[in-house]
């Protein structure tokens, strides 16, 4: 279970880039995912089990995704995101319904099970890759957020008309930004479908971009701490709902409590737990507070 | 002949079920600024609830009024439980409406059970009409009817009423609107519920029309109907209209000649949309 | 002369933005009071402010002895304040008729009464009559805001700028009309045009960065070189 949580920490942590550093919603962010997971598992299942055709079926994902980021942000990044969310949920939907058509690639819903190499197989040395290049994009997100790029994607967010007055070229950013989320949800659906060592259309599903969604709301926007805390509790308490269904038919539908959960978060805790902790601590030292507005009020 | 005219019927009916999700869709989009992704809940809600009381009654017009009836309460709920407290905060909104969506559908399968619901057209709409050799189907000629009803009597009202002009005036400048002494939550408030009616409309129509009913239906359908939006462009009555018959011509045609490519071809056709003409075929001006 | 309407000291913010800092000002019934002062100054916001469209943060503002700083836009309308904004908040794919239409709230006698002056005024509205509001011309656009203002028995107009990028003539039109309702109404008139302030107004205050800084009699301002130098940048 530790390793499904990494693996989508990872999956979340990239949708925070998108949401919480530039203010993008995308629905359609399964779609990246899907794409590392048939790359993975389909050229795992033609050729040989090793680890250079993981790494190669890896790249492959990524390269895919990185394309189809790119056109996809191409064509929709310079609506509004009333649009973009919409058209990204719409492509989402084409993309499953190619991968439910498409049987001899895909096998459809039905889906089909693959070998994996041998290091994949020992649980330990998995879940110690898996927390690595948890770590990995952790910190390379930080370092991203950080630069002076991630400054530009986070003005975009709070103006975009105006970071595009001072001179930045914003669809260039939020391109940018689109796609290195792009590449690293398809890194985390190329290890999703390697710990089942299976794949079916599933994973192109809207309910992959919910629960990422879900993640990096409820564990707190535009932190990348957040989307982790988030997967991990996500991840615990799917597997404890799912346990009580086999007692009480409502836990069945344990949905039904996440999207609840959910929308609830969005009314009252925009900023997550991660941010809501923040922010209790800023308000415990209320100097600072004080001279910020002060600073502000100067501005304006 | 006889193959065209069957498919422009069909084409012409799931154009008005779309229509019918579509309208309130883009009525609430011009007039509130808010993109509501659980709209097509409201539509499998619709349709569950219709075809529940076609089951208790076995009437198809009480059916008809239960899901509008359901449509009303949903939207009110929605409008003032959901909408209203994130109002003016696109980003909180899209992410609202899309939770909310998840939950219409899994409440389906609670109250209603998982599986799929089967629902047939009552007695006197099932069966066809024969004229010469062209074969008419009753049911797809009553969605049609209806949705030509409903788009007259809504167009009327956008025309002629004062509560119409409200709206369209609404849609163009909210803030005068209410400086003129008008609430204009109100308002919000109305064009919502009727928006869900006709959604919910479009759900219990569709029953008999496809067969069978599914919670996921609000999404596959929901999807059209954001794509209707886009080339009708965003707050247009009458351009979701005639979008909605084209999505629904392509799609039947492109179902009998190209099957697997029907999704993609109106896919396809948004995308131009957008690049081209980003306020949509019938885009207003200015 | 009773006071009709009185601003106390109101603050407002706009997002992050400071822009009134601590604008009075009152009105007396039947006058026409002009808020003056340089762009950016903060008279439209001051305008909007009463209209509760940029709801104040701090201060009073008095309507007939009622506080109404804290209603709802459309209730401060009801009350008997009819709004010109600035870009005169034409429908634009509404025709004349409509515009007029959505604006009546009563259709009595008295209403019907206004709507035959108001046409008499701005002879062009009823020739347009059936024309969309947004393929008028400025002036006649700024006439329809005015006329549909003017419809409903209103106690208090507050008008921004209705000179602003019109021709002469049509200024002298305006300002006819504003002479007009003068004697039913009392009137606000935020306005850069000195010679349509002077040639209206009664009462002045000047606005400057957010805060009033100056009030008077209109025919005294005329006279007063430094106070125009100094906050309206004419002399």
């Amino acid at each position: 279970m530790l390793t499904q949580i990494f693996i989508l920490a990872i999956f979340a942590m990239s949708y925070d880039l998108l949401l919480g550093y530039t203010g993008i919603v995308s629905f359609g962010h399964a779609m990246f995912f899907g794409i590392g997971a048939y790359s993975t598992g389909v050229l795992l299942s033609r050729f040989e089990p090793t680890l250079l055709w993981l790494i190669v079926s890896m790249a492959v994902g990524m390269v895919i995704a990185a394309i189809v980021s790119y056109f996809v942000g191409l064509l929709t990044l310079r609506l509004s995101n009333h649009f973009y969310a919409m058209l990204t949920l719409a492509l989402a939907g084409l993309f499953l319904v190619v991968a439910e058509k498409w049987r001899s690639l895909t096998l459809g819903n039905d889906g089909f099970t693959f070998r994996v190499p041998d290091i994949m197989r020992d649980r330990l040395s998995f879940y110690l890759i898996c927390l690595l290049l948890m770590v990995a994009v952790f910190f390379l997100l930080m370092r991203l957020t950080n630069s002076p790029m991630g400054k530009v994607l986070v003005a975009v967010r709070e103006n975009e008309a105006r970071t595009q007055s001072l001179g930045f070229k914003t669809i260039h950013y939020k391109l940018i930004s689109s796609v290195v989320a792009g590449v690293i949800a398809s890194v985390a659906g190329s290890l999703y479908v390697m710990s089942l060592r299976f794949v079916n259309t599933s994973v192109f599903a809207l309910d992959v971009t919910l629960d990422a969604l879900l993640m990096t709301i409820l564990g707190g926007v535009g932190t990348l701490i957040g989307p982790i805390i988030g997967a991990a509790i996500i991840e615990v308490s799917h597997h404890w709902l799912t346990e009580l269904g086999k007692f009480y038919a409502i836990f069945e539908r344990w949905i039904i409590f996440f999207g609840i959960l959910y929308i609830l978060a969005v009314m009252f805790f925009p900023k997550g737990i991660v941010g809501s902790l923040r922010e209790i601590r800023w308000k415990r030292k209320p100097s600072k507070v004080k001279t910020k507005n002060k600073n502000k009020r100067i501005a304006g | 002949m006889d193959l065209l005219l069957n498919l422009t019927i069909n084409g012409l009916a799931t154009g008005m079920l779309i229509f019918l999700l579509a309208a309130g869709l883009t009525l609430i989009f011009g007039l509130m600024d808010v993109l509501n992704f659980a709209h097509g809940g409201l539509f499998a809600w619709g349709a569950y609830s219709g075809v529940w009381v076609y089951g208790m009654t076995g009437s198809f017009m009480a059916a008809i009024a239960g899901a509008i009836l359901t449509g009303i309460i949903l939207g009110f709920v929605t409008e003032r439980f959901i909408i209203q407290p994130v109002y003016g905060n696109h980003v909180q909104q899209i992410l609202i409406t899309l939770g909310l969506m998840l939950v219409l559908s899994e409440m389906l399968k609670v109250v209603f059970g998982p599986n799929q619901i089967v629902a047939s057209p009552p007695d006197y709409l099932a069966g066809s009409w024969q004229l010469g050799d062209v074969v008419i189907i009753k049911y797809r000629a009553f969605i049609i009817l209806i949705g030509v009803m409903v788009f007259a009597l809504v167009h009327y009202v956008l025309k002629n009423t004062k509560i119409g002009l409200t709206v369209r005036a609404g849609v163009m400048n909210k803030e005068m609107v209410q400086a003129l002494g008008i609430n204009i939550k109100k308002v919000f408030m109305l064009v919502f519920m009727i928006g869900s009616a006709m959604a919910a409309l479009g759900g219990v129509l569709l029953a008999p029309y496809s067969g069978v009913i599914y919670a996921e239906m609000g999404m596959d359908f929901a999807i059209l109907a954001f794509i209707v939006v886009v080339i009708g462009g965003m707050g247009n009555f009458v351009g979701s209209l005639f979008a909605a018959m084209l999505i629904g011509l392509s799609g039947a045609f492109m179902t009998y000649y190209v099957p697997d490519l029907s999704l993609a071809v109106n896919m396809l056709l948004m995308a131009v949309v957008l690049v081209v003409r980003p306020q949509g075929l019938f885009g207003v001006k200015g | 002369m009773t006071t009709l309407l009185e601003v106390n000291d109101i603050e407002t913010y706009i997002g992050q933005y400071h822009i009134l800092q601590g604008v009075s000002f009152q009105v007396k019934k039947g006058e026409v009071t002009v808020l003056l002062g340089r762009n950016g100054a903060g008279k439209t916001t001051s305008l909007r402010s009463i209209m509760g469209l940029n709801p104040i943060q701090d201060g009073r503002i008095n309507f007939n002895g009622e506080d109404i700083s804290k209603l709802a836009t459309y209730h401060i309308a009801n009350r008997g304040i009819g709004f010109v904004p600035e870009d005169q908040g034409i429908f634009g794919e509404l025709t004349v008729e409509e515009n007029m239409k959505i604006a009546m709230q009563k259709q009595d006698d008295a209403t019907l009464a206004r709507l035959d002056k108001i046409l008499t005024l701005f002879p062009d509205l009823k020739t347009y009559w059936k024309k969309q509001g947004g393929y008028l011309s400025g002036g006649q656009k700024q006439m329809l805001s005015i006329a549909r203002a003017y419809l409903n028995k209103n106690e208090l107009l507050l008008i921004d700028e209705p000179s602003k990028g019109l021709a002469p003539i049509v200024v002298e039109k305006v300002m006819e009309s504003i002479m007009e309702m003068k004697d039913e109404t009392t009137i606000v008139l935020v306005e850069q045009n000195f010679r349509m302030a002077m040639g209206v107004g009664d009462t002045y205050y000047i606005i400057d960065d957010g805060r009033s800084v100056d009030t008077g009699n209109m025919k005294e301002l005329a006279d007063n070189e430094e106070l125009k130098r100094k906050y309206l940048g004419i002399a």
